[in-house]
């Protein structure tokens, strides 16, 4: 009997091969740029000069104390609590509603797909012009419900609050995809024997689907963690990070500090904190929500 | 009044998507420098930096160029806003690709200089009539260290904008003259329906009011910058904060605007006084549905304005007929002619003593006596914040401006640490200098 462990060079290299493709892209685009960004964040480096300088800690110390850092540091964290959570919810009650045998039904399972397939350029634009204060569709809505018109994206109060919608709308149909998808791997005779026992429909989903289906939920929430400290298509698009920073973001702030500012060191530092802080959440959830997946048949 | 709004924003929208388009379109771009036999090409990078048409207006200006020059061709590139277009070109400086002209805020200078990226047209100044004909103020935010590195082209200054229909609704008959004027002016012209304000007494355009916060420094007697250093701390800017707080206290100024949203605002009636850019002047003119009224800023120990707007500036590394068909296009882009049509066309200051000497201008002042307000407060204005890393410095300031309006911080805490922090970065790029 040979153990995993015992493999020939041959196996190996076999091994390698099949590796290779995507290794030599994850070093070049992964990687290495970590480790270069690790090397910048020590250093003070400016884009466009040649020119070198060793600064030690005092990248980290000027992130520490950047009120900027902590305000899109709070923007995002406070972006993804609302949105990942809300979208899941969505997702998930519009994957239950389209796990039926409706008519149409593949129309409906499209209709809420489509946002996805909106490019996220053009998804912007288009809802900038729905937010638009004057003639915006959104605030005509709100005038014909007799609600106060709102300034959206020029208010500091309302810009994130109205990106986040955005994101919602787009997230949902990505995640109800997924959740689609593992709903058709539930059998069918829990719920018979469900209602059987007249077990409600709300029950039922509390304690038969969301169970069964536990280890997507845990993957769409780690996806939609992800996506959501990336966010930077949305607020570029939409309001720059403006009014006064309220839609500033932990990605739009790298990318205006290395490109706008030219501080490739301080911009390599604020994403060697954010990669940090995700490794933190992630290992956060992985140790409390992953505990409490349920595998079925295991 | 409310069409009116709808109709504006409407066409802006249009034009913003349009200009998105435009710029993303441009992105595979022409190689920068390829020029045929002899037509020499040459690219012009610039944004839109207030409010109004300007776009059409730059491309209509271009396109006479082309047509009255044969052997240059400008391809103009619209680049968005201020930072973007700075942004675009210090990007293509860096892959060594820059466009031949383009046109920053005057405060980018010295990054630029710092990128060795700007030739020198002193001596092609010399031999012509710049140092006679630009007013000198202007003149100088193109200059460092006596050496001149480009022509001043749309320059502006913030004005106050007011509502005549809503001063004479409330019985006030002129504009605030100092800073208590305009607290009182602004308290008598906010409406408020319990907590809901239907109307503001004054707006500053936000997105540049750290631009206009400097104007208020100066009016306090003080420029809170030195080519190396900001003293954003000093007495005189913590009063000027101090005063703005107050403004916002006593309800009677929004913490918030944005630059767009403000003007819209204004020619909407939801802000009775507007401090925007002199470049917005002929849009909110005639995109109001009423009398719009300009004055000097209000005074506090002293008047005082901060040079907004840019110099057209040239690109270092580019072969000689290059720049010298980059200098033919600056210097006609500021002919005498051609900046009296751009002061009429937009309300941007016309830089040349003879603009306003001409039969032409002098008749435009007369109908329109608005557009010399910012000329005549020129006489009180300097360039705005040229201090090396300008855009990070931008920022701080920014930053400790919203933060103390907001109310989540005290003035003084808030400058002292911007102070700090704009120190410490310029700090950092004069040691990368020397």
């Amino acid at each position: 009997m040979r153990f995993p462990f015992q493999n020939t060079t041959k196996e190996s290299l076999v091994a390698l091969a099949m590796l290779l493709p995507s290794l030599i892209f994850l070093t070049a685009f992964t990687y290495w740029p970590i480790l270069r960004s690790l090397y910048f964040s020590f250093h003070d480096v400016m884009l466009g000069s040649d020119k070198i300088y060793f600064l030690g800690w005092e990248n980290y110390e000027r992130v520490l104390t950047d009120g900027l850092f902590w305000k899109s540091f709070r923007n995002t964290a406070f972006y993804t609590l609302i949105t990942i959570p809300v979208a899941i919810v969505c997702a998930l009650l519009l994957a239950v509603a389209l796990d039926t045998k409706i008519k149409g039904v593949s129309l409906y399972r499209s209709a809420f797909f489509y946002p996805v397939m909106i490019p996220s350029v053009a998804a912007g634009m288009v809802w900038v012009f729905l937010y638009a204060p004057g003639y915006g569709p959104i605030n005509g809505m709100m005038d014909a419900l007799g609600l106060p018109k709102l300034e959206w994206l020029y208010s500091s109060d309302w810009a994130l609050p109205a990106i986040m919608v955005m994101s919602i709308w787009k997230y949902s149909g990505y995640f109800m995809l997924i959740l689609l998808a593992a709903l058709q791997l539930v059998p069918r005779d829990l719920y018979e024997a469900a209602k059987l026992d007249g077990v409600s429909t709300w029950h039922q989903l509390i304690h038969i689907t969301v169970p069964l289906i536990s280890p997507t939920i845990y993957f769409v929430v780690i996806i939609g963690i992800l996506h959501s400290y990336q966010i930077f298509d949305y607020v570029f698009v939409m309001t720059q990070g403006g009014p006064a920073d309220a839609t500033n973001v932990l990605t739009l702030y790298i990318y205006q500090n290395a490109f706008q500012y030219q501080d490739i060191g301080f911009a390599s530092t604020v994403a060697n904190m954010l990669l940090l802080f995700i490794c933190i959440l992630i290992g956060l959830i992985a140790a409390t929500l992953g505990r409490r997946v349920h595998y079925l048949g295991r | 009044m409310k069409s009116t709004k709808t109709n504006i924003s409407r066409r802006h929208f249009l034009q913003t998507s349009a200009g998105a388009i435009t710029a993303a379109g441009m992105l595979g771009t022409t190689p920068l420098f390829a020029s045929g036999t002899d037509v020499v090409k040459l690219q012009f990078m610039y944004p839109v930096g207030v409010s109004g048409d300007i776009n059409r207006i730059v491309t209509g200006m271009i396109n006479n160029f082309n047509s009255s020059h044969e052997k240059i061709q400008v391809e103009p590139i619209y680049a968005g806003s201020y930072d973007n277009t700075e942004q675009k070109v210090m990007t293509s400086l860096g892959v060594g690709e820059p466009p031949a002209t383009w046109l920053p805020i005057n405060s980018a200078l010295q990054t630029f200089l710092g990128m060795d990226a700007l030739a020198d047209v002193t001596s092609l100044a010399k031999a012509d009539d710049i140092y006679q004909d630009f007013l000198p103020g202007f003149l100088s935010i193109c200059e460092s260290e006596e050496k001149l590195y480009g022509l001043p082209f749309q320059c502006s200054t913030p004005v106050l904008y007011y509502n005549k229909d809503l001063f004479a609704k409330a019985g006030i008959n002129k504009a605030p003259d100092n800073w208590t004027e305009l607290l009182e002016t602004a308290k008598a012209l906010t409406i408020r329906n319990g907590s809901d304000v239907s109307q503001w007494g004054v707006t500053f355009g936000g997105g540049w009011h750290d631009w206009i916060f400097e104007s208020f420094v100066r009016q306090n007697a003080l420029v809170p910058w030195q080519k190396d250093k900001v003293m954003f701390d000093a007495p005189e800017a913590i009063d000027a904060l101090e005063f703005w707080v107050k403004m916002v206290k006593e309800g009677v100024m929004p913490s918030a605007s944005t630059w767009q949203g403000s003007a819209n605002d204004f020619m909407a009636g939801r802000t009775a006084m507007l401090y925007h850019s002199t470049g917005s002047l002929t849009n909110l003119r005639k995109s109001s549905p009423f009398e719009v009224g300009v004055a000097f800023m209000p005074k506090n120990k002293t008047y005082g304005a901060t040079i907004g707007g840019g110099p057209i500036l040239m690109a270092k590394n580019q072969p000689d007929a290059h720049l010298n068909a980059s200098w033919t296009f600056a210097r006609w882009m500021t002919n005498t002619q051609n900046q009296t049509h751009w002061c009429k066309e937009t309300g941007y200051i016309a830089a040349r003593k003879s603009s306003w000497e001409g039969e032409d201008l002098k008749t435009f002042v007369n109908e329109v006596p608005a557009a010399k307000v910012a000329l005549d407060q020129a006489a009180y204005a300097g360039a705005f914040l040229q201090v090396p890393g300008y855009h990070k410095v931008r920022e701080y300031l920014k930053s400790a401006l919203d933060r103390t309006l907001a109310g989540e911080i005290d003035p003084t805490s808030a400058l002292k640490d911007a102070t700090k922090q704009s120190n410490r970065e310029i700090e950092r790029l004069m040691r990368r200098r020397s």
